[in-house]
């Protein structure tokens, strides 16, 4: 009879123990789009890491950002979370990720694409210490209408297009089919976002900040796509007003057929084919690069994994990190045009789904390949226009120029002020 | 019955935790805050009027508080003559009137959301309902984009909330109606006055206590309009359709900027203030009660 509570305290002793060495990591993204697939990969960690469990959460991005941001003033941010190249700089900035230098030192880099590494490192994009682990990259490709080129009896893009090779198969696939006056379908379509007019402004050799990135310095190579993407619209009228486009999703334009080209991150390819389905065959191509242009450059960007700074269970974090970003995620976890930051994945058959739209889905790849370039700074979004500040920086100011309502110097003028005064609150005036 | 002084407060205490805890406590905080700079992350830095004269030398903050006096200016008086026709309407002794009140009220009752998704696409320029009708029936060649273009977004956005909140405003209308006393007007028409003559000088004189009640709270929904803008808009194109409400949005739950964002909340609070309080004194000149 005795012995009853000591193996009561045995089991007791055994519980708290048994407690102690569980770790239970909390687990943060914004893919609620794959839920099964998520699910499995945990399972899947968990079963490599007894005692380890994984507490998953998604939400969808708009209410992403909000809670993480709540979480990190409550000093509770989870100990795993996606993290995206608009946002990093700035939880960099704030002491919020954990240094993954060490980690990433122990991983051999040539499997991944190692250049989307530039966006994690901190504080310099070249030689800083990486604080998050790409999962997986994007980077804007020129789409367009193989029908509506065959119709028209064009060639298609190739790497060697120049900006006039552009200009002439946008005005030769600008087409009033029904003979009313309006125009059914555009040889191009654009507005001011910035997965749109970048990637013409890199092909051109330009930038939009100065080399230390801390100021917006629109140089002449710039100027020059941007007058030539405004001449687009305003003297060519090859490509709509983006008020003519208004009340229809932006990514749906090229898919619902109004447009024969256009320039946007691969991730649409997902759009495309759930909008498009066989109703046309439509392809993806190199953007053309521009008359100042030297070299190819990549605008790729990827999006990230990160441990909290100060998580308790840093160790097993990272090895979920280097699990989930690594061999084992599954090329059908990657939806679309979103190239898995690991490479063998990434040129696997799985990924390149022969036999799908576009045919050419490999030009991504080569994207991934080639000198990187982006303007992510702090406060981005903010400058820039994005998201639930779209209409607003230089994406408001781009627009007021694409709907004919403003000189391009003078939306230049105005955008360069706002982003300085928006960037001087991270790098004030020495 | 007897019960300790205390009793009845323990009973609103839910209520009173509530609006502590969510309104009061909050309202106090964001006061402080104002006089911060804090992105969320790092603890908030003191920085005096700095956010104030920021605001005032911000060109963006003018225009967009313009658009919130023009959108005030469109969206008030439009509400308010909606308002008043709808409850004249549903108050006449007709058949159907019960059904019809119910049918201008719905629109109040639905998600701001649904009813902005449903306008946007009333709105849109290519496919829109709107631009199809002046197309097809009126030959209009190039319709305008309604959302899209900075001349015609921010009154876009000012017709479809007043569109949606005009039956509240019968609602309110009508109870005063109704409170109205039928044999003055009876007495009037005796009297050898006209309809018109009843309605200027006997309906409209008793209803201004409702009248301005209306005017106060239609004054204050148009400067809270946020759900439509976000909706329909986005506060565009550039910043044609932003009003403060927006704006502080924008500021503090995309941009971060918690110190500025309630500076200008402060700033709003103010205009508001003194505005109804404007409004206060001049209620002796036309308001009349009983």
């Amino acid at each position: 009879m005795k012995r009853r509570p000591f193996i009561a305290m045995l089991v007791l002793v055994a519980m708290v123990l048994g407690l102690a060495s569980a770790q239970t990591l909390r687990y943060f993204s914004w893919e609620t789009n794959i839920p099964e697939e998520t699910a499995a990969l945990i399972a899947e960690f968990e079963a490599m890491h007894p005692g380890v469990s994984i507490d998953f959460e998604a939400l969808p991005p708009d209410q992403y950002w909000p809670r993480m941001s709540a979480m990190a003033a409550a000093n509770n941010l989870p100990d795993v979370f996606y993290m995206s190249s608009g946002f990093i700089f700035e939880w960099q900035a704030n002491g919020l990720l954990a240094n993954l230098q060490s980690y990433v030192d122990g991983i051999d880099l040539a499997d991944y694409f190692s250049g989307v590494l530039a966006t994690t490192r901190f504080p310099s994009p070249e030689t800083g210490d990486v604080h998050a682990v790409p999962i997986n990259w994007v980077g804007p490709v020129l789409y367009y209408n193989q029908d509506a080129f065959d119709e028209a009896g064009l060639a298609y893009p190739n790497d060697d297009w120049t900006w006039d090779d552009f200009l002439a198969a946008a005005t030769a696939l600008t087409v009033d089919k029904t003979g009313n006056g309006r125009i059914d379908q555009w040889g191009y379509w654009v507005y001011g976002r910035y997965a749109q007019v970048e990637p013409w402004i890199y092909q051109n050799g330009g930038r939009i900040l100065n080399e230390a990135r801390t100021r917006l310095e629109v140089d002449d190579a710039a100027r020059e796509t941007l007058q030539f993407l405004s001449d687009l619209v305003n003297v060519h009228e090859v490509a709509p007003r983006p008020q003519e486009m208004e009340g229809i999703r932006q990514q749906d334009v090229f898919p619902l057929g109004l447009a024969a080209m256009w320039v946007d991150g691969s991730w649409n390819i997902s759009n495309n084919r759930s909008i498009i389905g066989d109703q046309f065959t439509w392809n993806i191509a190199m953007i053309p690069s521009g008359p100042s242009s030297e070299t190819r450059i990549g605008y790729t960007w990827p999006d990230m994994l990160a441990i909290a700074s100060g998580s308790e269970h840093e160790e097993i974090a990272w090895k979920f990190v280097e699990f989930m970003t690594g061999p084992g995620r599954p090329a059908e976890t990657f939806l679309g045009g979103t190239v898995p930051f690991y490479r063998p994945t990434a040129e696997s058959e799985a990924w390149l789904e022969p036999g799908l739209q576009p045919a050419d889905k490999g030009v991504v790849l080569q994207l991934g390949g080639l000198p990187t370039r982006t303007s992510f700074t702090p406060n981005w979004s903010e400058w820039r226009g994005y998201g639930a500040a779209e209409g607003g920086g230089m994406n408001g100011e781009l627009d007021l120029v694409f709907n004919g309502r403003k000189a391009l110097d003078q939306a230049i003028e105005t955008f360069v002020e706002y982003g300085n005064q928006v960037l001087s609150r991270s790098y004030p005036e020495p | 019955m007897r019960y300790a002084k205390f009793t009845p407060f323990l009973f609103i205490l839910p209520m009173l935790v509530g609006l502590l805890v969510f309104r009061l406590i909050p309202i106090g905080f964001s006061f402080g805050i104002s006089f911060t700079s804090w992105n969320i992350f790092s603890p908030p830095r003191w920085i005096g009027f700095d956010n104030y004269r920021t605001l005032l030398q911000s060109p963006a903050f003018w225009e967009v508080a313009r658009n919130t006096v023009v959108f005030a200016l469109v969206f008030v008086p439009v509400v308010m003559g909606l308002g008043l026709s709808l409850a004249l309407l549903v108050n006449q002794k007709l058949r159907g009137s019960t059904f019809f009140r119910g049918v201008f009220f719905m629109p109040y009752i639905t998600s701001i959301v649904a009813v902005a998704l449903a306008w946007k696409w009333i709105l849109a320029t290519r496919f829109g309902l709107l631009n199809n009708a002046l197309m097809d029936w009126f030959g209009v060649q190039h319709p305008p984009s309604w959302l899209g273009d900075p001349r015609y977004a921010l009154f876009a956005v000012a017709f479809v909330l007043a569109w949606q909140s005009a039956g509240f405003q019968m609602l309110l209308f009508l109870a005063g109606l109704q409170n109205i006393d039928e044999s003055l007007k009876e007495a009037a028409m005796i009297d050898g006055a006209s309809r018109g003559q009843v309605f200027r000088f006997i309906t409209l004189p008793l209803l201004s206590p409702i009248t301005f009640f209306v005017l106060i709270i239609s004054l204050i929904a148009s400067s809270q309009t946020f759900e439509v803008t976000y909706a329909l808009t986005g506060g565009g194109p550039q910043r044609a359709s932003t009003t403060l409400a927006f704006y502080i949005y924008q500021n503090a739950f995309v941009h971060f900027q918690m110190g500025f964002a309630s500076s200008l909340a402060y700033t709003l609070l103010l205009f508001v203030g003194g505005l109804t309080l404007v409004n206060f004194v001049l209620r002796r000149r036309w308001v009349h009660y009983g």
